[in-house]
């Protein structure tokens, strides 16, 4: 065989691929040298061939009688919308919605991301003493849920203070509470630091230690969880001293804010 | 523009009466003229094509979604490059299609397998539709025809499945060299076959 014929048939082969499969990158180049050797023949030349015959197969083909379906059809518009530069919002959210709940992996992605969420924020909220994140959401959260919730504000107990703002919220039945504090000055915690306590003469007879805090601005109000370090059985009082870092188990510091205003004195921590 | 839309609708009416491939009132001249609306005219009446062979050639149908769309804005951009006079309105649609396809069918490398797939008898109509509107296709049937039955076979594994020719050589348990062989020769008699048509077409064409 002549080297032009195994050229042409070469040709021919790599032309047949080019219309039914992808050319390598090699096969590609080959081609384009082939089609400088012989310039009658153009890189598509069998497209239009392949092309006929496709339709005729599918016009012969009795068991493909698929649709397209509708969801495709609808996001094609809303490709072709964006194309145009239409889309609106309303046809985004719709586009949205179409892919979440025509594509089942996203839906199960979707599903499990909720799971996730819903676990961590019930986690965030068990454990909420121990942490100070959402604390505005979950003071709500307990405001809106709690059957005998408790609310006084804080008057301060000594005129070394500035104005004070704020209130103190508290359960029972939840064993939890927040305060909240503006007009506090800053503490530096290495020196000292504010202490909650909780005054429940039933059932013990000196204030409960409620938690340490610190001040660290004085722009806003700050928002600190109540942590009872034994069981509340019916809080009547709250105070607030300062005293060295860490806490003490009983104080011997001057009361700074109590809440309510009147309270048995006896039942305050020693002065 | 009203009056080439109105003509559209018509041909759907009244079920699929021929539009020829002369036809000034085709679905990509009205989008090469801009009219927004007859994208959904290309969508109504191709779709079942496109879609159908994007079946044939990516195996995940999540694959097939994307690449259909991709097509028919390929399509749309590409409307304005339609000469009738070369390819019907089918042909170019399908020409598109297939490239786009098989660029796609390449990125994913899944073979789409020869299982059955859903059915739809309304399909038929559509399909009927497609063989109506242009002249050529009877032609293609014809020439397919012509062919033996094993190399319709190879030709429809080739072209209408999109296997590669080694997958077709295992899967026919024949010599790769004879597998393109056969279907080298077999695309050279349609092409053949085509070309007379083609230019049969033109001459009508300049003595219309």
């Amino acid at each position: 065989m002549h080297k032009e014929q195994i050229q042409l048939e070469r040709l021919l082969d790599l032309l047949v691929l080019e219309a039914s499969v992808n050319l390598s990158q090699q096969e590609r180049e080959e081609l384009n040298r082939l089609l400088d050797l012989f310039p009658e023949y153009t890189s598509d030349y069998f497209h239009k061939t392949t092309a006929l015959a496709q339709v005729g197969f599918y016009l012969e083909d009795d068991f493909n009688n698929e649709t397209l379906p509708e969801h495709i059809r609808k996001k094609t518009l809303y490709r072709h919308k964006k194309e145009l530069g239409q889309s609106t919002v309303t046809d985004y959210l719709d586009h949205f919605m179409r892919t979440l709940f025509y594509r089942p992996q996203f839906a199960w992605a979707l599903t499990v991301l909720m799971t996730i969420g819903l676990s961590f924020s019930m986690i965030e909220f068990k454990n909420y003493e121990s942490n100070f994140r959402y604390l505005p959401l979950k003071k709500i959260v307990m405001e809106k849920t709690a059957d005998d919730l408790i609310q006084y504000p804080w008057h301060s107990r000594t005129n070394d203070l500035g104005p004070i703002n704020g209130d103190i919220v508290w359960s029972d039945q939840q064993q939890k509470g927040f305060i909240k504090i503006a007009g506090l000055p800053m503490n530096d915690p290495n020196e000292n630091q504010y202490q909650i306590w909780i005054v429940d003469p039933l059932k013990h007879g000196q204030p409960v230690d409620g938690g340490i805090f610190d001040v660290n601005r004085t722009d806003k109000a700050i928002i600190i969880p109540i942590n009872p370090k034994l069981p509340i059985s019916k809080a009547v009082g709250f105070a607030i001293t300062l005293e060295q870092p860490g806490g003490v188990v009983v104080s011997s510091e001057p009361l700074l804010l109590t809440a309510p205003k009147e309270r048995p004195q006896e039942t305050f921590p020693k002065v | 523009m009203s009056q080439c839309l109105g003509n559209i609708t018509a041909v759907k009416k009244e079920h699929f009466v021929p539009m020829s491939s002369e036809n000034t009132d085709s679905i990509l001249q009205l989008i090469a003229k801009g009219e927004e609306s007859a994208f959904n005219l290309l969508i109504e009446k191709y779709g079942n094509l496109v879609w159908s062979i994007g079946r044939k050639f990516l195996y995940k149908e999540s694959d097939v979604e994307d690449a259909v769309q991709e097509v028919f804005i390929a399509i749309w951009k590409a409307a304005e490059k339609f000469d009738h006079t070369k390819a019907s309105e089918v042909t170019f649609i399908s020409m598109i299609a297939r490239r786009r396809f098989i660029d796609y069918l390449r990125k994913v490398s899944k073979h789409r397998n020869l299982q059955s797939i859903d059915r739809d008898n309304g399909q038929e109509l559509f399909k009927e539709s497609i063989l109506n509107q242009s002249t050529d296709l009877q032609l293609i049937k014809d020439a397919i025809g012509t062919l033996e039955i094993e190399d319709q076979e190879l030709l429809k594994l080739s072209i209408y499945q999109g296997y590669s020719h080694s997958e077709i050589s295992k899967l026919l348990n024949i010599p790769l060299g004879t597998v393109k062989t056969r279907i080298r020769r077999n695309l050279i008699k349609l092409k053949g076959l085509f070309d007379i048509k083609q230019r049969a077409t033109v001459i009508e064409l300049n003595n219309a």
